[in-house]
């Protein structure tokens, strides 16, 4: 789980979202993101890891799958 | 005869500051809020005289809501919020106003011009093709409004005019017309523009119409109709009044600042850069006309003058076309000698200003105005601020690249 740490400071710093509402299981809507919002978030994702989140792949529910998803695609890029 | 339309709050981000009686007061005494400003980079930037508002939204707006807000709607709602709370018709720590059926019109040059910057700082330096997916959203000039409208739950039409200097002078008088006609009890009006990013300053500086600062120091650049102007200082901020038909007022207990009583445009159809007397004498007599006052009424112009060589005295032609006679008796300030040249917002700002010039009873002065251009000889209020318990009536113009001209009459209550 190299991605979920950054995803939750993220949320927290840049978004407010209150620390203790950040789990696993919550899902962006849980957390107060809106579309743009998502959309934004992910875009700060792809940029500190280097990595692009193709639109196909995009649909995940919860920070769980989100982090999974990111994981995925950093090993995936062979760092 | 339509409905009376008053103006009942003001609320400011303004190079003098935030509250409205103290930014007037610092207009009076020609303080200027024209500062040195280094624009770009140490290799690659420029100094010039610029006049920036001292605003951060930090604390003010919440973190995850300034995250899709360029500047310019950052400084709208904050002022938009402080128009309201004067008004009374929003308090603080309340959620909005109850009655939802609240106009936004609004003015914006730009719209999210450093966020634009940004997003070809990435295409073109950068070479990416990834920038902010909230860049599109970010950069409509129709930004301010829109965030106007969400921030206080207001449901009537959400309106934004962009054009160029007369914008916001546009802005207020299309909500004045929409009130005056029953389409609308109130509506928050005014402008805001914050364009002082590297991009567009460079942009501005090659049009040449900028001012260079003056042997006496930054503060003396801006000079409308004197003879040493070199050109206008660019400033941002956001300017927002409360306007509401006299009805409205009635349920509650707010006294008025002023009262609006007639607007005028017109349009050049003739440069995109030169100013033509023609058009803005149309726009100052079509607003006379519209507000069913005589002429010999007004007292005071809050003139667009913003101290380039070529436009102050066309404008003092337009006022002497239109007055004739009457010319002579009328004081004719330019307010930009000291806060700039606001650009989308300058109308708001300087119809606020004229607002409260006569509920004080207070002409503002040109600042800086020490050797008057024989072009410009009308009484242009130099350097001194005058005290003016009989002013009733003044209008103020705001004349665009483009050739829009917009006129607005503000009446004492």
């Amino acid at each position: 789980m190299r991605a979920y740490p950054y995803l939750a400071e993220v949320l927290a710093d840049k978004y407010d979202v209150d620390e203790d509402k950040i789990r696993p299981e919550a899902t962006l809507a849980d957390l107060g993101l809106d579309s743009l919002m998502v959309v934004e978030f992910l875009f700060d994702v792809e940029d500190e890891f280097d990595i692009e989140v193709p639109d196909d792949r995009a649909e995940f529910e919860t920070l769980d799958e989100a982090a999974t998803l990111i994981d995925e695609l950093i090993e995936a890029k062979g760092d | 005869m339509g409905r009376r339309v008053f103006i009942t709050g003001l609320g400011l981000i303004a190079p003098h500051g935030e509250d409205p009686e103290s930014v007037f007061d610092r207009i009076y005494q020609g303080d200027s809020a024209v500062r040195m400003v280094r624009s770009g980079t140490v290799d690659f930037g420029s100094d010039l005289p610029l006049a920036t508002a001292d605003f951060t939204p930090k604390d003010r707006i919440p973190k995850t809501q300034q995250l899709f807000m360029a500047r310019a709607s950052q400084m709208a709602v904050v002022a938009a919020e402080g128009a309201l709370q004067s008004s009374g018709l929003f308090g603080v720590g309340q959620e909005g106003p109850e009655d939802g059926e609240i106009g936004v019109y609004m003015g914006c040059g730009l719209g999210g011009a450093e966020i634009l910057q940004e997003g070809y700082r990435t295409y073109f330096v950068r070479q990416s093709r990834r920038g902010r997916p909230s860049t599109v959203p970010m950069i409509m000039a129709s930004g301010p409004a829109s965030h106007i409208s969400m921030r206080f739950g207001l449901h009537g039409p959400t309106h934004t005019y962009s054009i160029a200097c007369a914008s916001s002078t546009v802005a207020i008088g299309e909500a004045f017309r929409a009130i005056r006609d029953g389409y609308l009890d109130t509506a928050l009006s005014g402008g805001a523009e914050a364009m002082l990013n590297d991009g567009s300053i460079a942009a501005w500086e090659r049009l040449g119409v900028l001012a260079s600062s003056h042997t006496d120091g930054p503060e003396a650049s801006s000079r409308p109709f004197d003879l040493e102007r070199t050109g206008f200082v660019l400033g941002e901020g956001a300017a927002l009044l409360v306007l509401e038909a006299e009805s409205a007022l009635q349920e509650r207990a707010v006294d008025p600042i002023a009262e609006i009583i007639g607007y005028g445009v017109s349009s050049d159809a003739f440069s995109l850069t030169e100013p033509h007397a023609a058009g803005q004498e149309a726009a100052m007599r079509s607003a006379i006309t519209d507000a069913d006052i005589e002429r010999e009424e007004v007292q005071y112009v809050n003139a667009h003058a913003t101290g380039t060589p070529s436009g102050d005295p066309i404008e003092i032609e337009a006022i002497k076309s239109i007055f004739e006679d009457h010319a002579s008796n009328l004081a004719v300030s330019s307010t930009k000698s000291v806060h700039g040249h606001l650009v989308g917002a300058s109308g708001a700002l300087e119809t606020a200003i004229t607002a409260i010039a006569l509920q004080k009873g207070r002409i503002p002065p040109t600042a800086n105005l020490t050797h008057p251009d024989p072009c410009c000889d009308l009484d242009c209020v130099p350097e001194y601020g005058r005290e003016a318990p009989e002013l009733t009536v003044a209008i103020s113009n705001s004349f665009a690249f483009g050739g829009s001209n917009a006129t607005l009459v503000l009446r004492k209550v």
